[in-house]
């Protein structure tokens, strides 16, 4: 219920802001349509004048009249501008045909009489005259800025030819031309005609008594109807403050032959002002200092008396069935003053009441932003192209209407009196005349629906962002680069290139075409103009599709450095999430988040999304195997950790007890066998417990590890003398050829002593009686290697990883080792940054441990003359 | 010579081993399976040494080990089935004045608990003061005026060059001496098979004076550099 009430106070509040704002418009324009010419806005007084003998049509008319008068009293020429020349022919400035020059004074107008040429073949001359005359300007048109002189020199002929025609023609015609139409003066009319005319124009008018005149010359009233001056053929003029209005009749006009005096409602108007004519005095009448009557009219008195409220007159000559209308120009522009007053009355209404109403919807302002708020939002919806389309109907419409009302003659009607004073205001200029008339005939219902018209898009501009957003071509654009999406990203930069080719191939192919149109085809200004916009239009299309394509590909250029960074951050083991480091990486995926959030449709709009998505997918793969390998180390680490303290406490029983029988005197020697056989066991399982804790430490990295400079070659040595008694107890003999000069490298010396201790010992252990194993240090100035060479005691397996660990050479595990030994000394050449290797070839089998040299590092305390080749046996 | 031992373990069969194999060497042990057993006895019953292990219930060695040395400053063996550097030093910076891993070799044990008893007992005095003609490290103290060593205040009998090698060791104790060197001031002559020479001495050295030859405590070797004399930094 609130809600809907809500509703209606919006609308109500809507409502009432549009009604304000259309009847104040409609008013105002209105107002200005119609107030009397010359006045301001502001000068209601005047635009709401009352009387009609204040407008200055009514004033012209009377100007227009007093001529007239003066024309007749003095038997002048000129009125209703009729003529006649010598030959007898009349015409009429007025444009009266011969009919009424007829009716109008009995005169003969005498027919066309040329013996030599019909009508027919003069038209013809004429119009042929008229066609080359065009052809003329034409020519002479394209001549301007033409430069080709070849071309020039053919018009230049062409001109001649028809200069020449032409004259033939002139000469022709004015051969054959009556002499009374080419140029003769006209002739004076003869008095009996002037006094006709006169007589004519007098009974023309003096039905309409609306005006009451009387004109008089010499002191003899000539026309009047009625006896302002006198009774008619009277001989005493009356005087100007003798003359009595008759009753209804309010002004008085009065020519003494000098000067005009005018009395309006019993108050003499000041005329002629400061006396001098000036193009906005308001009485066209001689008598100032600068418009001065001739001698003639000195003798004339001319008094006119004009009804305040004119009446239509007619009479009625019963019996033929014609009805005879009187001139009653007063009674109509009376009648058009009363109307355009009322009309202009009720745009003032409206004006008022539309300011009332644009107040009130002023104080309600909160209800009708929100009315405006929700119009915006349906315009919204609506697509751009629609609204373009209703816009341009709307102007159409509107043209189409004023058309209309232009044709339909209303606006003549109601401009007669601009008309009236135009003829005297030659200050206007076309454009302001043209400017003024087009305003004025404009209906205001016009510029209110334009006004609405413009209101709405601005509404829509303001409360809609981006409203070409909603619209029929981005949308199918949308959907073409949505579905453009679902290919394969290398059909679709082809694609893409492959339009941005064929539009420059078009583009290229059309501009050749033009630019050849314009320069080897002539076809005048227009053309080229309409040549030229195309080319514009046709460019700025073009650089369009070239501006989306770049950007497209700039696009996928930052992508692709973010691409490669997260690769290159991948291959560097980062498997952290999405970091910043790429200078691109993090402004372009934001930029790739508010566009998706902008779109709203959640599709993939970047060429390359899919594949950075893949890329995080493989990311995220590898950090989590990463994490659960290392995961499964450590917990392995802890595991053995854990069985080899469970593991070492009852072996700590078993070593004790076993020690104490050892020492236990007098045991049977078979008793003491045992104890041997037992304590010998509990020894390589306290050692294998041990190797077992240090190679699943080193395999999960987390041996430590002390790296320090030191000479390989001296570790081996060493080593070997470390072992001396072991390998002296062994079957096998070591030939060693290890370099005098220093080898230094970086590694845990501890660590690798392991190393070289496991070596050796399964060197001794699975060598063949009597072999040799040879241990040799080389290097190539950047590599260390170490080999250990043995002959295998056995058969060595094909194929088999002897660095595994438990691995054995006997499969059998009889032999006294831990199975470890190799495993260990992988682990721990790895841990120390070195590289491992062993190879079989047949029963031999080869270690190799290669370290990098350390390019400064000799020791100054070693001593020169160091035996190499050492056996030791 | 009628020492009493403390021994504290929660695995009563290794209590026991140790218990036999420390009679044998005519040493009095008395028995604990747990911190606080020990601390009650060790608050009612005179003893010479503490052989504890770090992971037991109710109490654990450190425990222990930190409750001991607020009363007392009797030498502690601390027995671990911990075998780490870092469960090593930890142990000893808490106090304890020796550390062994399990599985331990019983002989070494009973080597180690004889060195500390005779130390606390017969080298009690000689710490205090040093003269200026001994060199102490350890268990080591080396008389440069008689050039004896003792080992846990009893002499060692070393040879001639053992006896120099000995000296150039313990007048340098952390140096490292590469195998040539040695054999230079040893033998006074150039080096000839210097580092299986130097090495044979070192072993049979190692076997005079160290508890365990195959673990050495004192002289180490610097694998891929040299030899040194190992700075003991627990010096009671």
């Amino acid at each position: 219920m609130d809600t809907k009430w809500k509703n209606r106070k919006k609308i109500v509040s809507f409502l009432v802001f549009f009604l304000g704002v259309s009847l104040a418009l409609g008013g105002l324009a209105d107002i200005l349509r119609k107030k009397p010419f010359g006045t301001r806005l502001w000068q209601l007084g005047r635009i709401l004048e009352d009387d009609y003998q204040q407008s200055a049509g009514f004033r012209g008319y009377v100007s227009d009249r007093l001529s007239d008068f003066l024309v007749m009293a003095t038997g002048g020429e000129g009125l209703w501008g009729i003529r006649v020349y010598e030959d007898g022919t009349y015409y009429s400035e007025y444009g009266f045909d011969a009919d009424l020059l007829r009716e109008l004074g009995g005169f003969e107008v005498e027919e066309w009489n040329s013996p030599s040429v019909s009508r027919e073949e003069l038209a013809d001359y004429l119009n042929n005259l008229k066609n080359m005359e065009e052809r003329f300007l034409e020519l002479l048109e394209a001549m301007d800025g033409l430069e080709d002189y070849g071309r020039q020199e053919g018009f230049s002929s062409d001109l001649e030819m028809y200069w020449n025609e032409m004259s033939d023609y002139v000469q022709y015609l004015e051969d054959i031309l009556p002499e009374s139409l080419s140029g003769k003066e006209p002739k004076s009319l003869t008095e009996e005609q002037k006094q006709s005319i006169a007589g004519k124009y007098h009974d023309m008018i003096k039905g309409d008594r609306n005006l009451l005149y009387a004109v008089a010359y010499d002191g003899k009233v000539l026309y009047s109807n009625s006896d302002l001056l006198g009774a008619a053929g009277g001989s005493a003029i009356t005087a100007y403050g003798d003359v009595v209005l008759p009753e209804g009749y309010n002004f008085l006009l009065y020519f003494d032959g000098e000067k005009v005096r005018i009395c309006k409602d019993g108050r003499e108007i000041d005329v002629y002002g400061d006396g001098y004519y000036r193009e906005d005095s308001d009485w066209h009448v001689p008598g100032y200092v600068n418009f001065q009557a001739g001698d003639a009219v000195k003798k004339a008195v001319v008094c006119m008396a004009v009804a305040e409220e004119p009446v239509l007159y007619e009479e009625d000559s019963y019996g033929n069935g014609v009805t005879r209308r009187y001139d009653n120009s007063l009674y109509w522009m009376n009648d058009t003053f009363r109307n355009r007053r009322q009309s202009l009355l009720e745009g003032f209404y409206c004006l008022a009441a539309g300011l009332i109403l644009l107040l009130l919807a002023f104080l309600d302002r909160k209800n009708r932003r929100k009315a405006t708020e929700e119009i915006a939002r349906i315009q919204g919806k609506i697509w751009l192209e629609c609204k373009i389309l209703l816009f341009l109907g709307l102007l159409y419409g509107l043209f189409i209407v004023w058309l209309v009302f232009v044709n339909s003659g209303e606006w003549h009607q109601i401009w007669e009196e601009m008309v009236h004073t135009y003829e005297y205001n030659y200050d206007l200029t076309a454009a302001g005349w043209l400017g003024r008339e087009l305003a004025g005939s404009v209906p205001p219902v016009f510029w209110t629906a334009l006004f609405w018209g413009l209101w709405l898009f601005w509404n829509d501009l303001r409360h809609n962002e981006k409203i070409w957003r909603c619209s029929l071509t981005a949308k199918l654009y949308r959907t073409f680069r949505v579905k453009g999406m679902e290919r394969p990203l290398s059909r679709r930069m082809s694609r893409r290139n492959r339009t941005v080719f064929l539009a420059g191939l078009i583009y290229a192919a059309v501009m050749l075409e033009q630019v050849a149109l314009v320069d080897t085809v002539w076809r005048g200004e227009n053309v080229r103009i309409i040549v030229c916009v195309l080319a514009a239009v046709e460019t700025a299309v073009f650089l369009g599709i070239l501006y989306l394509t770049v950007r497209r590909n700039m696009e996928i250029a930052r992508d692709v450095e973010t691409l490669s960074s997260r690769i290159a951050e991948i291959r560097d083991g980062d498997y952290g999430e999405q970091s910043s480091r790429g200078a691109g990486g993090e402004p372009a995926q934001s930029g790739a988040d508010s566009r998706m959030a902008g779109r709203g449709d959640g599709a993939p709009c970047r060429d390359l999304e899919p594949v950075m998505a893949q890329l995080e997918d493989i990311r995220h793969g590898m950090a989590r195997a990463v994490d659960d390998q290392m995961k499964s180390e450590r917990m392995k680490v802890e595991l053995i950790a854990n069985v080899s303290h469970d593991i070492k406490t009852p072996l700590t029983s078993i070593i004790s007890y076993v020690e104490i029988l050892r020492q236990e005197e007098g045991l049977p020697d078979y008793v003491k066998d045992y104890v041997r056989i037992l304590d010998e066991k509990a020894q390589r399982l306290k050692n294998m417990v041990t190797d077992v804790f240090a190679v699943s430490k080193a395999a999960s990295g987390e041996l430590p590890i002390q790296m320090e400079a030191l000479d390989l070659g001296k570790l081996l040595r060493q080593t070997l003398a470390d072992m001396e008694e072991q390998i002296g107890d062994s079957g096998v003999t070591f030939r060693t050829d290890l370099p005098d000069a220093p080898v230094t490298i970086l590694a845990d010396g501890q660590r690798l002593y392991r190393v070289f201790q496991n070596l050796f010992q399964n060197a001794i252990q699975y060598s063949l009686q009597g072999s040799r194993v040879y241990v040799a240090l080389q290097t190539d100035g950047r590599l260390a290697v170490a080999s250990v060479k043995n002959t295998s005691s056995r058969e060595l397996e094909k194929g088999k990883n002897f660095a595994e660990r438990f691995a054995r050479g006997d499969a059998s595990r009889t032999d006294g080792g831990s199975g470890l030994g190799l495993s260990i000394a992988q682990s721990f050449t790895e841990a120390c940054g070195g590289r491992f290797s062993w190879e079989t070839d047949a029963d031999l089998f080869v270690v190799r441990v290669a370290f990098d040299i350390l390019e400064h590092g000799t020791d100054p305390a070693e001593a020169p003359g160091e035996k190499s080749d050492q056996d030791t046996r | 010579m009628g020492e009493r031992v403390l021994v504290v373990d929660d695995d009563r069969e290794i209590v026991k081993a140790i218990g036999i194999l420390l009679k044998k060497e005519g040493i009095e042990v008395l028995k604990a399976y747990d911190g606080l057993q020990a601390l009650d006895i060790l608050s009612r019953e005179q003893v010479r040494l503490v052989l504890i292990d770090v992971m037991m219930p109710r109490l654990d060695g450190l425990s222990t080990l930190l409750r001991i040395r607020e009363k007392a400053n009797i030498p502690v063996i601390v027995l671990s089935a911990k075998s780490e550097e870092t469960d090593k030093v930890l142990g000893l910076s808490m106090g304890a004045d020796d550390y062994v891993a399990k599985p331990y070799n019983p002989r070494e044990l009973a080597a180690r608990v004889k060195s500390q008893l005779r130390r606390f007992t017969t080298l009690g005095d000689i710490h205090a003061g040093a003269r200026a003609s001994e060199i102490k490290n350890g268990r080591l103290l080396y008389n440069t005026e008689e050039r004896v060593l003792y080992a846990d205040g009893e002499p060692v009998r070393l040879t001639a060059t053992e006896t120099k090698i000995m000296d150039l060791f313990m007048r340098n104790p952390g140096r490292v001496f590469p195998a040539e060197e040695i054999y230079r001031r040893v033998w006074e002559e150039d080096a000839f098979a210097s580092e299986n020479t130097v090495m044979v001495h070192i072993r049979r050295i190692r076997e005079k004076l160290e508890l365990n030859p195959k673990e050495p405590e004192y002289i180490k070797v610097v694998w891929g550099i040299g030899y040194k004399m190992e700075k003991q930094e627990k010096n009671s």
